[in-house]
């Protein structure tokens, strides 16, 4: 394996980090919208994203700075192409983050909850556009494959969130889990519909069509059975499967833009030592906040 | 169509100037949010600390007020700054195309760095509740120690395009590319100390004026509020220690950037022509020979004038020497105002310099702060044109080419104002406390 075939590995592990937790926080947003006059709900959500949401953002930081590090041509080459859906995903990740401590510090002001909520939808739905034009190569964001990918990527993040907040609202309101059940099962079902079609409409390889499918019939299964701690990991699973499956029919000349070893190395490095603080201390806080309620 | 054709062109001077004003104006933005979101922290824990040594409440709720401002200020910077990571690319692909391997290193480990200070952040801020005191305490060390290294690593991308290092240019590819070679350049010292020293005197000073004015306004009313005083008395502090420090660095910046790039020193000291025994020239001021003396200790030395250069690398000279007298006069007046108060401090503990004057010129102070820091920032930034980076890649030659990135600026522009707006004015809603709160302080 060559140094340019593990910054890919990297940058398809971040992104993938990014879809599944910072792409849930996109979909709680959307839930919050939808949640307009249902307060419980909008706690767990609110709940559940607080002490998490900046540090999923990070996952985005890191794929951007591996592409422009490793892959600079194929960086620049993108973010020239697809400036405009990508500068409205920039300005709408600004205004979910912000009004969503807005929101908490002065929860009277409403149109900070519906910022939030709108910019949730329109941030993952514009990344899905450039993503799905990335992967076949032949359209840009307006095009009707980039409102395919823009629907899809906002619906699989609608998914994994209503997947997620079931189990938080177990812990946090037990009279949501209702809810969030209900909307998860709707979603998965709605998602599976919109993506394996579209997979096989584009040719993406047999094997990860199958396991998505399986992942997210399964998840079905363990939702209908409320098991709602191992449905978070078969969710995962099925909806990582769609961006392995949309990565693998991407062809960006990634070989010949690939930056120096010496680069690399030091890269993987300095990750490397950085893991090593990083990564229990995530572990950490996921854990802190996943257990029982606050002292009183 | 007109249409198609206004789409066929690439891009414009109009689109060229849109984008330097929008990465100016986002990155403006941007860190006055980083200063504060690196010093908040320390001061915070410093307030923490003390309420743990102590077991003041005033202390404790100082902490809690700042933790919670913090919360706000980092979230708002984490987001500003994503805005510049787009903005790399979608307004600068030339510059990321050529030289993005070049400097990546350094933001890998700032990448790092904003995970630990997020990760530890979130734990922080959700965690009052949740840990014993002393360990929530201990959260928020890595915030400040991630924080500090995070800016620092950004600048030695600045650093960088000042004094670009760590690899070889042939045929318009880099090559022998050595990252840690770019990242220590010779620029890196100087701009990382100054850039460090400058937030946390805006982050000092911008926090101290809000209790300034509160303070004003207990005087008028005949009031002694604790709580405003230590909320002053902290944030000062950390500003007035930073002071002077920073006139000892800026000292060393400029006689840095005079060896380095002596047309930027030829910009921001006016200098048109080369000459001996050159004045030094402020605002409608000069004194004979100063300059020279001032630099190379030596009344009657050369130096090079804006002249010695071809006219196609000269920077917009007056602006930088504006924007540099703005930032040393600042620098001065808030020296001076340090050292009133280290002054008052040294005279009687006790009675620290509650004058009204002083108080109204420490209201000021915070604005002042920020301003400098933007002057300072224009001066390197500005001073470097037409280079993006110094004397190798053109701006212009780093502009995305795609047409209508005015639009853009305009759209940015329109959310920026918003969100400084509602900024601002979720800061002062906090600030109030509820009515419960504010009882449950006083008894």
């Amino acid at each position: 394996m060559s140094y340019a075939d593990a910054a890919l590995g990297l940058i398809l592990l971040g992104l993938s980090a990014y879809l599944l937790f910072g792409g849930a926080d996109f979909g709680a947003g959307l839930w919050h919208l939808l949640a307009r006059r249902r307060p419980a709900e909008r706690a767990v959500i609110e709940h559940a994203m607080g002490p998490l949401w900046e540090a999923n953002h990070v996952w985005l930081i890191f794929v951007m700075v591996m592409t422009w590090t490793a892959f600079p041509p194929v960086f620049a080459a993108v973010m020239t192409a697809h400036w405009v859906p990508l500068s409205l995903a920039a300005l709408g990740i600004v205004a979910r983050g912000s009004t969503f401590v807005f929101s908490k510090a002065v929860p009277e002001r409403r149109w900070y909850a519906w910022t939030f909520g709108v910019s949730s939808v329109v941030t993952p739905y514009c990344m899905g556009a450039v993503a799905a034009a990335l992967a076949t190569g032949r359209s840009d964001w307006l095009s009707p494959t980039g409102l395919y990918g823009g629907l899809l990527t906002t619906a699989l993040c609608g998914y994994l969130a209503a997947v997620y907040l079931v189990w938080d609202a177990r812990r946090l309101s037990p009279g949501s889990v209702g809810w969030f059940r209900a909307r998860a099962l709707a979603a998965g079902v709605a998602v599976g519909v919109l993506a394996l079609p579209g997979a096989a409409l584009f040719g993406v390889g047999s094997p990860l069509i199958l396991l998505s499918a399986a992942a997210g019939l399964t998840s079905l299964v363990l939702l209908a059975g409320r098991r709602y701690l191992a449905v978070r990991v078969t969710a995962g699973l099925a909806v990582g499967a769609v961006l392995w499956g949309a990565a693998g029919l991407a062809d960006l000349g990634l070989h010949d833009a690939a930056a120096h070893d010496a680069v690399l190395r030091i890269v993987f490095i300095a990750l490397g030592a950085g893991a090593v603080i990083l990564v229990p201390s995530l572990a950490w806080l996921y854990v802190l906040f996943q257990r029982g309620p606050a002292r009183a | 169509m007109d249409s198609l054709q206004f789409l066929a062109e690439a891009a414009t001077p109009a689109d060229f100037a849109a984008a330097r004003t929008q990465m100016a104006f986002t990155l403006g933005f941007h860190i006055i949010l980083a200063s504060i979101g690196i010093g908040l922290p320390a001061i915070t824990l410093l307030a923490e600390w003390r309420s743990l040594r102590t077991g003041d409440p005033v202390y404790r709720e100082l902490a809690r007020r700042w933790m919670k401002a913090a919360g706000v200020l980092f979230a708002v910077g984490a987001v500003s700054g994503t805005v510049l990571s787009f903005e790399m690319g979608t307004l600068w692909p030339g510059f990321m195309d050529t030289y993005g391997q070049v400097f990546g290193t350094a933001f890998a480990l700032e990448g790092i760095a904003f995970f630990i200070e997020a990760v530890f952040m979130g734990v922080y801020l959700y965690g009052w509740d949740r840990l014993s005191p002393v360990a929530h305490f201990v959260t928020g060390i890595p915030v400040v120690i991630a924080g500090l290294l995070s800016a620092t690593f950004v600048v030695t991308v600045n650093s960088w395009m000042n004094q670009p290092r760590g690899f070889r240019l042939v045929d318009g590819e880099v090559t022998d590319v050595d990252p840690l070679a770019a990242m220590f350049n010779p620029a890196t010292p100087v701009q990382a100390v100054h850039l460090l020293l400058a937030s946390l005197m805006v982050c000092g000073f911008v926090v101290a004026s809000v209790y300034a004015v509160a303070l004003l306004r207990d005087r008028r009313a005949g009031r002694d509020d604790r709580y405003h005083r230590l909320g002053f008395a902290i944030p000062f502090t950390l500003g007035a220690v930073c002071a002077p420090l920073q006139v000892l660095v800026g000292d060393w910046a400029v006689r840095f950037v005079a060896d380095n790039q002596p047309i930027k020193f030829a910009a921001m000291e006016g200098v048109e022509h080369t000459q001996a025994g050159v004045p030094f020239k402020f605002a409608v001021f000069e004194i004979p020979n100063a300059l020279s003396l001032l630099l190379r200790f030596d009344a009657g030395a050369t130096l090079r004038g804006l002249d010695s250069f071809p006219a196609d690398v000269h920077p917009p000279a007056e602006v930088v020497r504006f924007a540099f007298e703005i930032m040393i006069v600042i620098g001065m007046a808030l020296l001076a105002l340090a050292a009133w108060w280290a002054f008052a401090w040294w005279r009687r503990r006790e009675s620290l310099p509650w004058h009204p004057w002083f108080l109204r010129a420490a209201a000021t102070a915070g604005v002042l702060a920020a301003i400098a820091m933007e002057a300072g920032w224009t001066v390197t930034e500005v001073g470097r044109q037409p280079w993006i980076v110094y004397g190798v890649m053109r701006t212009e030659e780093a502009v995305n080419p795609s047409e209508g990135l005015r639009f853009g600026l305009y759209v940015v522009l329109a959310v920026y104002a918003v969100l400084g707006a509602a900024t601002i004015s979720v800061l002062r809603r906090m600030r109030r406390p509820a009515p419960a709160e504010r009882k449950e302080l006083a008894g």
